[in-house]
């Protein structure tokens, strides 16, 4: 399908770039890409996709929008408080592009649900706050064989890698396994700077538009760190060896989800 | 033009087009045909002139004529490379 | 000897352990702290006995949490 001279218009600067051009921007046209958390992560991650003509996002989020939240994620607004967190990130998607199609989740995503979510995408990105669904995704994905950006962020920190099935390791090789609740302080406890969820989640959003467009080299492989105290990024090396992954190794023994127990601080924390 | 004995595939006309989007044009045309095919690119003196022709050259297309239509335009002769 | 941390150079006592290197760093929540060196995953129970050599490049990798939490709660 040829691109309408108002997408030529609105994707210029994309069509111009020599890795891109028309054939790259209709790869984007017909991408589907999956933000599980509409947050810090996912809201800039999701306004870049939607700007840059990802034809399909897919959004999930159980929660609405609170007064908290408006210091760095950025795609909702003050007048969208108690809306549905998904409601409101397809509004502000669907007022830049209209070329983009939203789907909704505004739902628990969990060990029997997932799985069946990010069947029909091509990309997954993870934009959650807690471990428990950070394993999740990964786990899913590797069942899956889905591509997926992980990332984290918290105070002045963030990171990120992409895993790609058979290309590197995974979110598990890396850290086995969910600490304790509480053992390890989250971003609700210790604190963020809002651009920080600017930094990394447009990072991710580049490495999902890298991955449909095929263009240059992933975080596969790699974990990527900012330090925003030093204004230093840091992109380790990970070890190659996936072998004993107990999920994407060569004798996995997790072969089924878990949802693992929340962190109970999470559950009383009330704003 | 007397001097073009280059036998274009499709011609395209930017004329009415200003930066970037004189070359946004002539890249998505280009992109629509098949390798050795040749784009006949008529575009303002000045700007484009200086520019498009510099850009379909750093997309690695080969530019085989420039002629001057003596009324403050120009066409283009691309043939397209690669895919 | 020398050796490499997190992209740094230093200079540290020869021997030096893991576990000593985790401590002289102050790494935070270090029993939760993902360590490779030259590449290699170093598991926790190793990591007091395994002395590191000259040269080595050592890596910490941390949990870290961020996003929404209106998610699988």
């Amino acid at each position: 399908m040829a691109l309408t001279d108002k997408q030529i218009e609105r994707y210029s600067r994309h069509i111009i770039l020599k890795e891109i051009g028309v054939k790259g921007q209709k790869k984007l046209l017909n991408a589907k890409v999956l933000i599980i958390g509409a947050g810090g992560l996912g809201s800039p991650a999701a306004l870049y996709l939607a700007a840059a003509g990802v034809g399909t996002i897919g959004i999930a989020d159980a929660d609405v929008v609170d007064l908290s939240n408006l210091q760095r994620q950025v795609i909702h607004t003050t007048a969208n408080i108690g809306k549905a967190k998904v409601e409101s990130a397809k509004e502000a998607m669907e007022a830049i592009n209209p070329d983009v199609k939203v789907n909704v989740y505004q739902t628990f995503v969990d060990s029997t649900n997932i799985r069946e979510l990010i069947r029909e995408y091509d990309f997954i990105l993870d934009g959650t706050d807690n471990f428990p669904a950070k394993f999740l995704v990964n786990d899913a994905c590797v069942m899956e064989k889905k591509p997926f950006s992980h990332a984290g962020i918290i105070r002045f920190k963030g990171q990120l890698m992409t895993y790609v099935p058979g290309q590197g390791p995974c979110y598990r090789c890396v850290f086995k396994n969910p600490p304790p609740a509480d053992a390890v302080p989250t971003c609700k406890q210790a604190g963020v700077v809002g651009a920080m969820g600017g930094v990394i989640g447009s990072l991710q959003a580049m490495e999902a538009i890298k991955y449909i467009t095929g263009v240059g080299e992933l975080l596969t492989g790699y974990l990527l760190t900012y330090d925003a105290i030093k204004q230093e990024f840091h992109k380790v090396k990970l070890p190659s060896n996936t072998h004993s992954c107990a999920v994407c190794g060569d004798n996995p023994t997790i072969t089924e989800l878990v949802d693992y127990a929340q962190p109970t601080c999470e559950l009383k924390q009330k704003h | 033009m007397a001097n073009n004995d280059i036998q274009a595939d499709e011609e395209l006309d930017i004329t009415d087009k200003v930066c970037p989007n004189t070359f946004v044009k002539a890249k998505v045309v280009i992109e629509e045909l098949d390798e050795g095919q040749i784009l006949a690119i008529r575009m303002n003196d000045g700007e484009p002139v200086q520019n498009v022709p510099r850009s379909l050259k750093d997309d690695g297309h080969k530019i085989l004529q420039i002629n001057d239509n003596q009324d403050g335009t120009y066409t283009v002769y691309v043939e397209k490379v690669g895919d | 000897m020398k050796i490499t941390v997190a992209g740094v150079n230093k200079e540290v006592k020869d021997g030096l352990t893991i576990g000593e290197l985790i401590q002289q760093e102050n790494v935070e929540t270090p029993e939760y702290v993902t360590v490779s060196v030259n590449e290699e995953f170093v598991d926790g129970q190793d990591r007091n006995e395994k002395s590191l050599k000259d040269g080595d490049v050592v890596e910490f990798l941390y949990f870290m949490g961020g996003g929404s939490h209106g998610f699988n709660r």
